[in-house]
């Protein structure tokens, strides 16, 4: 007669197993860490793993506070522990005591050498970028057929844009043929009259990100004809696809929103011009409305003899200024002429011989001196009123 | 007009074009008139793609390079 035993009960042996074996009670071993988690309270679980094997790992908060670095997927690690079972998932664990850093982490130092490697040759470089098309028709998208990323991009396409066609090329996204597969299905899309490529997949521990990590996908997003959007984990993963991407999408449903518009503000988007292009036409022929009325109400138009007047007034100034000028200058030559006149009055001769004196001539020349002079030599003797004609006598010479 | 028929975004780009020219205030009256029809035109046009457009069948590519109609379970 079999006795069946409850899983409890099978469990609660095993662990009794276990926690007999000195073996297991203390153990010390070195792996890498992943799908590592930090618990609010304190707790951190992760799995401790070789390139064949792995193991759950579980340290409790008093042992983890005595930790003197930040443990994160990736790192090699030393751990001292006992390995024993957790009753209520059957799971045999190790729980850690002591854990420290062994060296870098490999798949991080092969991350971080074929980044500076691609980066030097230039394959991240802005200027390779290519333009995403704004108004995509048919979209490649090349991940897993089943799974939670290829429905939250498809979904999200039709959602937004349903107008726009999708193509899923299938792959593999991890393990071993993964990236040969991506790389096929990248060279494949090339011939699909694509706008865009979305490539990617959900998210996962490094390892199962990994193919996007590789050299070979990395190269075939470069060569891609067709822009391409990444779309790998989540938003915290980065991968060498990323880097090489034309658009890094933080997640697969992030890499959809980015690949389409949507159709509700497209529509809106054109309504919108519809108005804007009324409204600058009605805006254009009012402004040459008013140019006009503007000009038509100028004066000038309303009332052309003001032209004229203008132009007469400014006659009449000139001919006012002109007079002016004239009579001042008239003015001043009659002042001219007067003082000349009373200088000349001055000087008249006819004045002095009014005085008595009399001008002597003879032979036309006026006589200042005997020595002019000779005895008879006739002389006219002019006077105030008349003249005489007299003769020479005598010379007397009063030097 | 034999030509290629163009793209809704190459419609738009033409819409665009139009009503940055109209914004500049660098076409003659004239001209205006003729741009505002042409402009309401292309608006139509896009509008007409964007509703006759139907929703597009998903494809797959399968393993023996056809395409497909691809259904993804909701």
């Amino acid at each position: 007669m079999a006795t069946y035993l409850t899983i409890s009960e099978i469990n609660h042996y095993l662990k009794s197993l276990f926690d007999k074996d000195q073996n297991l009670n203390r153990v010390y071993l070195k792996g890498e860490i992943s799908n590592f988690k930090s618990h609010t309270r304190g707790h951190l679980y992760f799995t401790i793993k070789d390139e064949l094997s792995r193991i759950n790992a579980v340290m409790f908060m008093s042992a983890a506070k005595t930790l003197d670095f930040v443990p994160e997927d990736g790192m090699n690690v030393l751990l001292e522990g006992r390995i024993s079972i957790y009753e209520a998932t059957g799971n045999y664990q190790i729980y850690v005591e002591k854990m420290s850093v062994d060296g870098v982490g490999n798949l991080y130092l092969e991350f971080e050498k074929l980044k500076a490697k691609l980066a030097e040759e230039g394959l991240f470089d802005p200027q390779h970028k290519r333009l995403l098309p704004k108004y995509p028709q048919r979209i490649g998208i090349i991940t897993a057929q089943t799974g939670a990323a290829v429905k939250d991009i498809i979904s999200t396409i039709k959602r937004r844009y349903p107008i726009c066609e999708t193509i899923l090329f299938p792959t593999l996204v991890q393990g071993e043929g993964a990236k040969e597969n991506i790389v096929k299905q990248l060279t494949k899309a090339q011939a699909y009259d694509l706008d865009l490529i979305i490539c990617g997949r959900g998210g996962g521990s490094i390892e199962d990100l990994w193919a996007f990590n590789e050299e070979i996908v990395a190269r075939a997003i470069y060569n891609s004809k067709i822009p391409v959007i990444s779309a790998v984990g989540h938003e915290i993963d980065f991968t060498i696809a990323d880097f090489v991407a034309d658009l890094r999408a933080p997640t697969p449903t992030g890499a959809a929103e980015m690949a389409v518009p949507s159709i509700i503000e497209v529509k809106q988007m054109i309504n919108q011009y519809q108005l804007q292009i009324t409204k600058l036409i009605s805006n254009n022929i009012k402004q040459r409305k008013q140019a006009v009325n503007n000009l038509s109400s100028k004066q000038i138009l309303k009332n052309p003899l003001m032209m004229y007047e203008v132009k007469e007034q400014k006659l009449d100034n000139l001919i006012d200024q002109l007079n002016k000028r004239i009579s001042y200058q008239l003015q001043n030559t009659k002042a001219l002429l007067k003082s000349k006149i009373s200088i000349l009055q001055v000087l008249n001769p006819l004045k002095i011989l009014a005085k008595g004196y009399s001008i002597i001539e003879s032979q036309e020349q006026i006589i200042n001196s005997t020595k002019q002079l000779k005895i008879d030599d006739m002389l006219n003797i002019k006077l105030y009123q008349g003249q005489i004609k007299a003769q020479v006598k005598e010379l007397t010479n009063n030097e | 007009m034999n030509k290629k028929e163009k793209t809704f975004e190459e419609i738009l780009a033409d819409l665009e074009q139009i009503i940055s020219e109209l914004e500049s205030g660098s076409i003659d009256l004239d001209r205006t008139i003729d741009k505002y029809s042409e402009a309401m035109k292309l608006a139509k046009t896009c509008n007409d793609k964007l509703k006759n457009a139907t929703t597009k069948v998903n494809k797959i590519l399968a393993e023996n390079d056809m395409l497909e109609d691809f259904k993804i379970d909701e």
